[in-house]
């Protein structure tokens, strides 16, 4: 055996181990799902020894899981859209347009980054209350809009561009519209996708806020949902674990399908983010 | 096809404080194919970018036709541009990239169909509409960028060093293509380039620019054989143009004798009208073909470099005073590189020019 393949072979069981530390909590959730809520108490094994779906036929006809998932669904979709829609004319605006404070501009999105998004939560609170929307699609939309990652990395995508390009357009009749849905979007398709991606994941797992501002169960998002599972006995495990896996299926199945673009997006973004 | 002249009056550009253009006139006729030549940095590419309308004319009035163009937007001067890098739309097709214009304009697709074929069949793409530029080889992609300003059938084309990333090959091939498009079309075109050759071999006229000004206009070999003053003599031309600084030593009847400064003991009897005082400063121009190697008394040359290219062959050497100086063998195989040679100038062909750089004969 060579030094290079022992390498190897020592580096591959360094990450098989890390990836079971990483995996270890959703395959307990995995079983904890699956037993009676009485033997959780009594012995938390992780072997799976027993195959009980009533924790997930309690979720699925006692608590408002399709009300939860519409509403996730719909929420995220909405900011995904708007984010990227706005994101984008802004950085296009930054990156090719000539205006007074332009540049200016430019450093208050890139300087609010440097507010971490919890210390608005009263603003943001009482703005939505003096709006009346709390308990609403908007309510819960209207603060997770802003997102500065998209302007930069939009903004550095963009400024690549060469500038022929772009002359080339203006001398084939096309203005700024033209310029961005058919010049820089197109040229930047993957790192939209890769954006649409990172957004609508941070939209749907983001819980403090709709938590906040939805507190009428209908209004609910799923990671929201998963606090009401809790029945008169206390905290429902099983449940609850069973809640907590059909809120993460859709990420984890869109992460598997679209698996190369996340990775391409967490590092953008990281680049970024420094 | 439509086709106009372009007029330039009192242009001018500065970027901020630095005066980039200063000063521009001239007449392009409708047909014509002119080219704007000069040494980086001359304001060749500003000018005709002025023309495009993508950049603002700091002062002066660019007319298309009859029309002021001065401050319209590109779109609307009815001018077509082949960039240096091409700008192709790299996520369209070579079919996309032609008809993008057409599409933008909105016209009917028959129309956009025939137009696009019409110029696909002109530069030989038909079989490459359906690919990316990105699978084209460069003389394809410069080929769709010409084909993109056709389509336009605009009433100027403009090109900005379009063949300066191409292979040294494919630029003699492409020279003669779009000298043969210019003669098929039928349009006003202008062309940038720093490279004189081009120039030489595709203008009706020539614009030579230096700082900002345009030195010299003119048919091709008009400024070969008559340039202005010292710069164009010695752009126009490869290689370029021999200069030794001499004095006026000498007046005589119908000229001058002029001195080498270099070296004293060799002067030349140069015919003159208007004569500068005696101890004037000139320099004397020579063309590497007008030098011919003789016996006995003459310029003597120590041949460092011979470049013998099959039909002619160029010795490069330096002079006993030790300025550089080119000469033109016709036939090559001389065998002269090490040697030492004489040279003697035709005096009818000396261009004498004075101290500022004027030409004065």
């Amino acid at each position: 055996m060579t030094v290079k393949r022992a390498r190897d072979l020592a580096f591959s069981g360094i990450v098989l181990i890390a990836a079971a530390i990483w995996i270890f909590p959703l395959y307990w959730a995995l079983t904890t799902s699956l037993r009676s809520e009485n033997r959780i108490v009594s012995d938390a094994g992780v072997i799976i020894d027993e195959l009980n779906f009533s924790a997930y036929l309690s979720v699925l006809s006692n608590s408002k899981l399709p009300m939860w998932y519409f509403n996730s669904v719909g929420t995220s979709l909405i900011i995904t859209v708007i984010v990227l829609v706005t994101g984008m004319m802004c950085a296009y605006a930054l990156s090719q347009l000539r205006f007074p404070g332009c540049k200016l501009l430019y450093l208050v999105v890139v300087a609010s980054f440097m507010v971490p998004v919890p210390a608005l939560y009263v603003a943001q609170f009482v703005l939505m209350s003096d709006l009346n929307l709390v308990n609403t699609w908007w309510g819960i939309i209207l603060p997770q809009l802003i997102v500065p990652v998209v302007v930069i990395v939009y903004k550095q995508f963009f400024d690549a561009i060469p500038r022929e390009m772009r002359e080339a357009v203006l001398l084939d009749g096309g203005g700024e519209f033209t310029l961005l849905f058919k010049l820089y979007l197109p040229l930047n398709w993957g790192i939209t996708a890769a954006l649409a991606i990172i957004t609508f994941i941070s939209a749907w797992n983001n819980f403090f806020w709709p938590f906040l501002i939805a507190t009428s169960e209908n209004m609910m998002t799923i990671p929201v949902g998963i606090t009401q599972v809790n029945d008169s006995f206390g905290v429902a495990y099983a449940r609850m674990m069973a809640l907590a896996l059909l809120a993460a299926a859709p990420v984890i199945i869109g992460y598997l399908v679209f698996q190369k673009r996340v990775t391409e997006a967490v590092m953008i973004s990281a680049g970024v983010k420094g | 096809m439509k086709d106009a002249g372009v007029h330039l009056r009192g242009i001018k550009k500065s970027f901020g404080a630095i005066d980039v253009i200063r000063g521009v006139d001239m007449d392009i006729q409708r047909g014509q194919f002119a080219v704007f030549v000069g040494p980086s940095g001359c304001g060749k590419s500003t000018l005709l970018r002025m023309i495009a309308g993508l950049e603002d004319t700091s002062d002066g009035q660019i007319a298309i036709g009859d029309r002021d163009v001065t401050h319209e937007d590109p779109a609307d001067r009815g001018v077509a541009m082949v960039f240096q890098s091409y700008a192709l739309y790299p996520h369209l097709s070579v079919y996309e990239n032609m008809a993008f214009s057409l599409r933008l304009a909105k016209r009917p697709k028959a129309e956009v169909d025939e137009k696009v074929r019409e110029a696909a069949g002109i530069l030989q793409l038909v079989e490459h509409l359906d690919k990316k530029p990105a699978q084209l080889s460069g003389g394809q992609r410069q080929r769709v960028a010409i084909g993109r300003a056709i389509v336009r059938a605009p009433e100027v084309f403009l090109f900005d060093e379009p063949l300066s990333n191409l292979d040294a090959e494919l630029r003699v091939q492409m020279r003669l293509e779009l000298a043969r498009l210019h003669k098929a079309l039928g349009a006003t075109m202008i062309y940038v380039t720093h490279d004189q050759v081009e120039a030489m071999t595709l203008a009706d006229t020539i614009f030579v620019l230096q700082g900002g000004y345009v030195q010299q206009s003119g048919a091709p070999l008009d400024l070969y054989d008559d340039p202005s003053n010292r710069f164009v003599a010695g752009f126009i031309g490869s290689p370029s143009m021999n200069f030794l600084d001499a004095t006026v030593s000498g007046h005589g009847d119908n000229g001058v004798t002029a001195t080498l400064t270099g070296q004293p003991d060799i002067s030349f009897d140069i015919p003159l009208v208007d004569k500068p005082a005696h101890g004037a400063r000139i320099a004397l121009g020579m063309r590497p073909e007008h030098l011919q190697v003789t016996e006995g008394q003459g310029l003597r040359v120590t041949v460092d470099v011979a470049e013998e290219l099959g039909g002619v062959s160029y010795q490069h050497g330096t002079l006993d005073g030790g300025e550089p100086v080119i000469f033109q063998q016709t036939g090559a195989r001389h065998g002269m590189h090490g040697t030492i040679q004489t040279v003697t100038p035709d005096p009818g062909r000396i261009f004498v020019f004075d101290a500022e750089g004027d030409r004065i004969r």
